[in-house]
């Protein structure tokens, strides 16, 4: 068979025997640089072919150590968001309801424990909370003013939260502290049969405590104009 | 191992000798004095009583901006506490008709003077900033409107808790300043 000497540039890059991770070779074996350039592409094939490297495994393991990690991370972030995410579409779409559960009645109303926490609803003599079996009710014409505002609290929070964040170590619980949620705030003043001066609050999930406002007043309960206060400082964040 | 040289130890001990020397020569002198050396006396606080107490609404200065649910959960606050105190049959509500028929009466005014605002995540990730705090004159009157007693009262949330809970602070300091009081 008849071979032509062919220049390299006239070689075509997909020919066979042209491959340039050829180890054997007269030219390679005599020039020192050319030998210097060949050794290195060894062992950038050697690296990216996973053969047997010490520095290519470590490389390896940092770098899945370092996804894994990233996806913890996410995880988390995923975790502490959903429910926020899954609370801020609702408000546009959702029509007024007249009932409204997991309020929790701050303080003010009468037989109910501060703190406890129930359904609230909008009847047409007024509202109504409902925490086990324990009602209390506020009439539309004892009504006589209602405010709403908006406040953050912390997702981990409570004596249990608190030790939680305690036992997390190296300053731990700080990062657990970075994460809220925003709350709608309801302050209703009413008052008793014998003219006694009254105050509830409660705290509704975002974006219901307008909602319901409105329909206590669209029912006739009275509400003064009043100036809003500076909100709290990571509500301006 | 080296062992741990005893000099740190030490000076550690004597430091805290000194320093407890410090705090009791220092609380000594603060204390009244003797019987011995007579000083000026101070004015002795001579107890209230009444039957009744009436909160009145609480209304902020028109230059004070105090949230509307601070303010009430202040109103309510108060109110639970002073049932607790048990230093009174009837704690009446401001505008309750039936506390006309009282015999002796003290209405109780809380007027703010100070709101800080603070900020629950701040407390808890800086721990020495974003303390909330209200600042409110406690006012013991008389039914024709003569005071009979009046003291600063500040309530506080400096490390743990939400904003709302500086008002259940300065409701036990008002439950306080009754039980000295009455």
């Amino acid at each position: 068979m008849r071979t032509r000497k062919r220049s390299k540039s006239e070689i075509p890059a997909d020919a066979p025997g042209s491959d340039p991770f050829r180890l054997n070779g007269r030219a390679s074996e005599s020039n020192p640089i050319r030998r210097k350039n060949k050794e290195m592409r060894i062992r950038s094939v050697q690296t990216i072919l996973g053969v047997s490297s010490t520095q290519g495994e470590l490389v390896r393991q940092s770098l899945r150590l370092a996804r894994l990690l990233v996806i913890c991370v996410g995880l988390v972030f995923t975790a502490s968001a959903a429910p926020s995410f899954g609370q801020q579409p609702a408000t546009p779409q959702n029509p007024p309801s007249s009932t409204i559960p997991d309020v929790k009645c701050v303080i003010g109303l009468e037989n109910i424990k501060p703190g406890a926490t129930g359904t609230l609803a909008s009847l047409p003599t007024g509202l109504e909370f409902t925490t086990g079996n324990k009602k209390a009710a506020i009439t539309i014409s004892s009504i006589q003013d209602v405010f709403t505002g908006r406040e953050s609290r912390q997702d981990v929070s409570g004596m249990g939260g608190t030790l939680v964040e305690a036992a997390i170590p190296y300053g731990g619980g700080r990062f657990v502290s970075l994460f809220s949620h925003k709350v709608d705030v309801l302050a209703v003043e009413y008052v008793d049969s014998d003219g006694g001066f009254h105050g509830a609050i409660f705290v509704l999930s975002a974006g219901k405590a307008t909602a319901f406002k409105n329909q206590l007043v669209a029912q006739g309960a009275k509400v003064s104009t009043h100036v809003e206060a500076p909100e709290p400082k990571e509500q301006k964040q | 191992m080296k062992p741990l040289s005893r000099c740190p130890i030490l000076s550690i001990f004597w430091f805290g000798v000194g320093g407890a020397a410090l705090l009791i020569g220092a609380s000594l002198l603060a204390q009244p004095c003797a019987a011995g050396n007579p000083e000026p006396a101070a004015p002795q606080t001579q107890k209230l009583t009444a039957s009744a107490v009436q909160l009145e609404r609480i209304l902020p200065p028109q230059d004070l901006l105090i949230p509307e649910d601070t303010r009430v959960s202040m109103y309510e606050n108060v109110i639970l506490q002073l049932i607790k105190t048990k230093k009174f049959q009837h704690v009446y509500r401001s505008g309750d008709r039936t506390a006309a028929d009282a015999p002796d009466l003290v209405v109780l005014h809380l007027i703010p003077e100070a709101f800080k605002p603070g900020s629950q995540k701040e407390r808890e990730v800086i721990t020495i900033a974003g303390a909330t705090s209200i600042k409110v004159k406690v006012q013991f009157t008389s039914r024709e409107d003569k005071v009979l007693l009046e003291k600063d009262v500040v309530g506080k949330v400096r490390f743990y808790g939400e904003n709302m809970r500086a008002t259940y602070d300065l409701a036990k300091k008002v439950a306080a300043l009754v039980n000295e009081s009455f």
